[in-house]
């Protein structure tokens, strides 16, 4: 069977390949992550070094020490860290009904597509533009500089994806378990809340991360409406450590690097619902 | 099959339960969307007037000199701006060329990650690592990669025997350090939403298919590609979105140079907003990036038939 | 167990979210980095000195400008002293952004400020420049110095610190002859924008021209001088290395450290980092000097931060009180020991200051200060350097003919300014 032996030892060297494709794809992906690990460890003198320093270098605490003792950074990762978990809680539970909503419900004519449009419409608008009115906006309501009006425009700006998510999600569950409870007697809310939201979990885990990925990450609208330590987020303290004449690159290493653990090591927490808890319709063919 | 559920308000029991419940239970639908509909309307009505107003007048950075109606004034000094149809070309170019890139990467390797390599979970974790950094240090770690006298990337090319180049300072290669970086950050978020959607994909049809003797190529492209349409079209949509948005990484690496190879929309957005602080103009530029993406958007929908 | 800890997490997350926003006395917007750190050193001292609580709010240094431009378009309020960088001043004062202090020194018993600050940094706190009311008070002093590595330009023949330009060029081109392209005699900043804008407008004014006439009513970038200072810089573009077009200060000042460049323009900022032996490899090597000369004396870019009040400001008068004792003598030298440059005479000569290795360029710096040039004063800076910048981007990367480019420049500007041939 020499047909079979040559399809073996294709499969082989495929698998080699393939092995070799991703070894690549890892190191790619991981070098950056590992320069900027080891630049929040060195001296500036070895960052600048011609040619680069790349294992042995004399590591160093100075830049942890002075983003996170003489910069107030670690006040900057609290307000990250409150904003972020607000709002992907609130735009969780706002998102996963209206996509319950706008999966379940019946509409006349082409409602349910204008409206699931509109809402992602809405993440169209060049943020740069939306930035003045937002501020003249929330100086109206006296709401500058708190945690609550970044919460509030990061959950505006989270909805869609969240909402978009969701609904796909739900439209791959079978609908049959939540007829059945309110066969039994349950409402229509007690079958969202009680069948449709606990096999939702992986969907939400998965939407979850994305969302908390946001609001960790996001700068623009952060740079505007924050303005002390009482608001002022991560990538904004970040960035005000490149200066007019130099740029703190040990600083900003040591803030990047650590300001990335948290989201990763959640990742890793929930790494097997990443994949199941995202679906996008596709068995729907 | 959905469709077994017609209209469900209707399956509601009716005369069970408390006042309150029954008032939710008909309103139902009106009151899960209601949340989302009202925050996002709330948010977007203001904005959204705003720069409908500013648009069609002169905005003074003055406050005290009124503003003045110029009707399409705005929109016509679009026309004659060299530097806003250099950024439109830009960004067209960066949009095009690195969501390709980052789709074709993104979706071979979620292939041979679906195929050789499934059980290895914590590896998709780490290729996902890159979406997780805070783009602001992304863009910064990029500086220093491409730096051409101290950076790695010149070292490798050393190393390799390759001469040495200027990367963001090229005026040829600035856009291409662009997207590289870019790549490397966004491949995973196609990675990722392609791996979800090979996960989901039915088993039947492939095994119908491999007794028939469908050579595997034939299988990805009359199964694969037609059960991952709806996941390849939002996750396009969602990179097509972002792309058209690139800021942190011009503005840190390059600042729309060298000789305005990266001036892209929306760092030429800030600069007439924020630092000639002419709002009217911002706004009518904005408005027409605003009309392009939706319409943009509803074709792509339409032709991806996403909507249902 | 894991349910009831998010939710847990969730309350207490929105909770903390709403913290109604506190109350200060006076507010005020400054620049991410040394005057910023500096100024909120002050504002903790004043706190204690006077009871006057004085909130510090930071931004990064690219976007103090939006945030101020932002609050004085919208009449916000939101602060009442904005820390600017001198150029923005015909901006914000003819925008009608900026309080007029002279009612406010008038108060005070006294004309303006005193005599003590340096007349260059007084000069531009006046709008217009040098003759009109003053908009705010100096309280950080920059001004480009030119810095160098005296063994290396030695040893390429120019002993001491170059006198012009073609000392510069004489001495750098020797260096990167002999480098093979690892070493350089010169750097600059190249980038578009800014960058490559502030590393020209000094061989604009050593070759004797500038952007506009004396009353702004020409752009003066088509005259022989403009033409002699474009060549000088493209000639020192060419011995410059592999990447100036995108370099800012910071790149500039690493090329330094590390040694690879013997000389550049930059900010007094970085002698401290020349001389920190945990950042740099040629420690006690750097010199510095004022702008070398080209046709013309040499003319060093004034860099300064200056204090003002807004319109909108809600405490003008407490805001006045709050400037007048952080600019004072006192005040002013204990700055310059939190490492921000002086504006005034009688702390750029202190003894006691001076005699420190830190504080040596400090002669040196105030003679750069007191042969400085602002930037072109125009309320459209912001856009005419925007203009500029990409032009002479073009030029330095080689789309553009250097005189195409000063072509195109000038008709640029003339079309911001709104200037007729």
């Amino acid at each position: 069977m020499a047909t079979r032996a040559w399809h073996r030892t294709r499969e082989a060297i495929f698998r080699m390949l393939a092995y070799a494709v991703m070894a690549i794809a890892l190191f790619i992906t991981t070098f950056p992550v590992y320069w900027l690990a080891t630049n929040s460890f060195k001296l500036d003198i070895d960052i600048f070094a011609v040619p680069p320093v790349w294992f042995e270098f004399s590591p160093t605490l100075k830049h942890y020490e002075a983003a996170f003792i003489g910069q107030p950074f670690l006040i900057y990762a609290l307000n990250s860290l409150i904003i972020a978990v607000a709002t992907t809680i609130v735009s969780l539970i706002f998102g996963t009904m209206a996509g319950y909503a706008l999966a379940r419900f019946h509409y006349p004519g082409r409602w349910r597509y204008q409206i699931s449009f509109w809402i992602l419409s809405t993440r169209m608008m060049p943020p740069i533009v939306t930035i003045i009115p937002l501020f003249i906006f929330f100086n109206f309501f006296n709401l500058l500089n708190t945690r609550l009006a970044v919460v509030v425009a990061y959950t505006a700006f989270n909805l869609p994806f969240v909402t978009w998510m969701m609904k796909s999600y739900f439209q791959d569950l079978p609908p049959e378990l939540e007829e059945a409870a309110m066969v039994d007697g349950d409402t229509r809310w007690g079958a969202f809340v009680r069948v449709a939201l606990p096999l939702a979990r992986p969907g939400i885990v998965a939407t979850a991360i994305f969302s908390l990925i946001l609001a960790w990450n996001e700068f623009l609208l952060a740079l505007i409406l924050t303005q002390t330590d009482r608001s002022m987020t991560l990538p904004v303290g970040i960035s005000g450590r490149v200066t007019q004449y130099t740029t703190h690159w040990g600083e900003i290493s040591a803030a990047g690097f650590l300001a990335s653990l948290p989201i990763i090591i959640f990742a890793l927490i929930v790494q097997r619902h990443l994949v199941r808890g995202m679906s996008f319709g596709a068995v729907k063919g | 099959m959905r469709e077994r559920m017609a209209d469900p308000i209707l399956t509601v029991p009716t005369g069970s339960g408390t006042a309150f419940e029954r008032w939710r239970e008909r309103h139902l639908r009106i009151l899960m969307l209601a949340p989302t509909l009202l925050l996002l309307a709330g948010l977007t009505l203001f904005p959204t007037v705003y720069m409908l107003t500013a648009a069609v007048q002169n905005v003074s950075p003055d406050p005290d000199v009124p503003r003045e109606f110029v009707g399409l004034g705005n929109f016509a000094r679009m026309l004659t701006d060299p530097e806003l149809h250099v950024a439109v070309r830009n960004t067209v170019v960066f949009t095009v060329v690195a969501v390709t890139l980052e789709f074709l990467l993104g979706l071979g390797l979620a292939l041979l990650f679906d195929k050789y390599i499934r059980r290895l979970n914590f590896l998709k974790t780490i290729l996902l690592v890159p979406m997780m950094i805070p783009p602001i240090a992304v863009a910064l770690t990029w500086k220093l990669i491409y730096q051409p006298q101290f950076g790695v990337l010149n070292e490798l090319m050393f190393r390799l025997g390759l001469p040495s180049q200027a990367w963001a300072g090229d005026v040829n290669l600035a856009m291409a350090t662009i997207i590289a970086a870019d790549v490397w950050e966004w491949t995973p978020f196609i990675f990722l939403l392609m791996l979800a959607g090979l996960a989901s994909l039915p088993s039947e049809p492939y095994e119908a298919a491999q007794v028939d003797g469908a050579s595997a190529w034939r299988q990805f492209w009359d199964l694969t590609v037609p059960f991952l349409k709806p996941v390849i079209a939002i996750a396009l949509l969602l990179r097509i979105m972002d792309a058209l948005r690139l800021f942190d990484l011009v503005f840190i690496l390059t600042v729309g140079g060298p000789a305005g190879a990266t001036e892209t929309l929306s760092l030429y957005i800030f600069k007439v907003a924020f630092t000639f602080v002419d709002i009217g103009y911002a706004a009518a530029i904005s408005l027409v990036v605003l009309f392009a993406t939706v319409g943009f958007s509803t074709w792509f929908i339409k032709r991806m038939r996403l909507a249902d | 167990m894991v349910r009831k800890f998010c939710l847990a997490l969730a309350v207490a997350a929105s909770a903390l979210a709403i913290s109604a926003s506190a109350w200060a006395d006076i507010t005020i917007l400054v620049p991410s980095g040394s005057e910023g750190d500096g100024l909120r050193a002050a504002a903790a001292d004043y706190a204690k000195l006077k009871g006057t609580k004085v909130e510090i709010v930071q931004a990064p240094y690219a976007n103090v400008f939006e945030k101020a431009a932002n609050a004085g378009q919208t009449k916000s309020g939101a602060f009442d002293i904005v820390l600017m960088d001198d150029p923005w001043i015909p901006f914000f004062a003819e925008n009608g952004h900026l309080e007029n202090l002279d009612a406010y020194f008038a108060k005070m018993g006294v004309p303006g400020p005193d005599n003590d600050f340096l007349g260059k940094s007084l000069a531009v706190c006046r709008n217009p420049y040098n003759t009109g009311p003053f908009v705010c008070i100096p309280y950080v002093g920059n001004a480009q110095l030119f810095f160098y590595d005296g063994a290396k330009f030695a040893e390429a023949g120019v002993s001491g610190a170059p006198a012009t330009w073609d000392d510069v060029y004489k001495a750098a081109k020797a260096i990167t002859d002999a480098g093979g392209g690892r070493f350089y005699g010169y750097v600059f900043r190249g980038g578009q924008g800014n960058n490559v804008v502030a590393d020209f407008m000094p061989l604009l004014w050593s070759y004797g021209a500038n952007l506009f006439n004396a009353d702004r009513t020409k752009v003066t970038l088509d005259t022989k001088e403009a033409k002699d200072a474009m060549t000088m810089f493209m000639t020192l573009k060419g011995i410059s290395p592999k990447g100036v077009e995108s370099f800012g200060p910071e790149d500039v000042g690493r090329a330094m450290t590390s040694g690879i460049a013997a000389s550049s323009i930059n900010w007094p900022n970085w002698v401290a980092t020349f001389e920190d032996p945990s950042q740099s490899q040629v420690v006690g090597k750097i010199s510095y000097a004022p702008m070398p000369a080209g046709t013309h004396a040499g003319s060093s870019e004034i860099g300064h931060w200056t204090m003002g009040i807004m319109s909108a400001a809600k405490n003008k008068q407490e805001a006045f009180d709050f400037m007048a004792w952080a600019t004072s003598p006192e005040q002013i030298k204990i700055s310059a020991t939190r490492g921000n440059p002086p504006v005034r005479f009688s702390v750029f000569t202190d003894s006691e200051l001076t005699s420190q290795p830190q504080f040596r360029h400090y002669p040196t710096l105030m003679q750069a200060i007191n042969f400085s040039t602002p930037r072109p004063r125009h309320p459209k800076w912001p856009e005419i350097e925007n203009a500029l910048g990409i032009e002479l981007s073009k030029a330095v990367a080689g789309t553009e003919s250097p005189d195409q480019a000063l072509a195109n420049a000038q008709t640029a500007i003339e079309k911001i300014a709104g200037i007729s041939q």
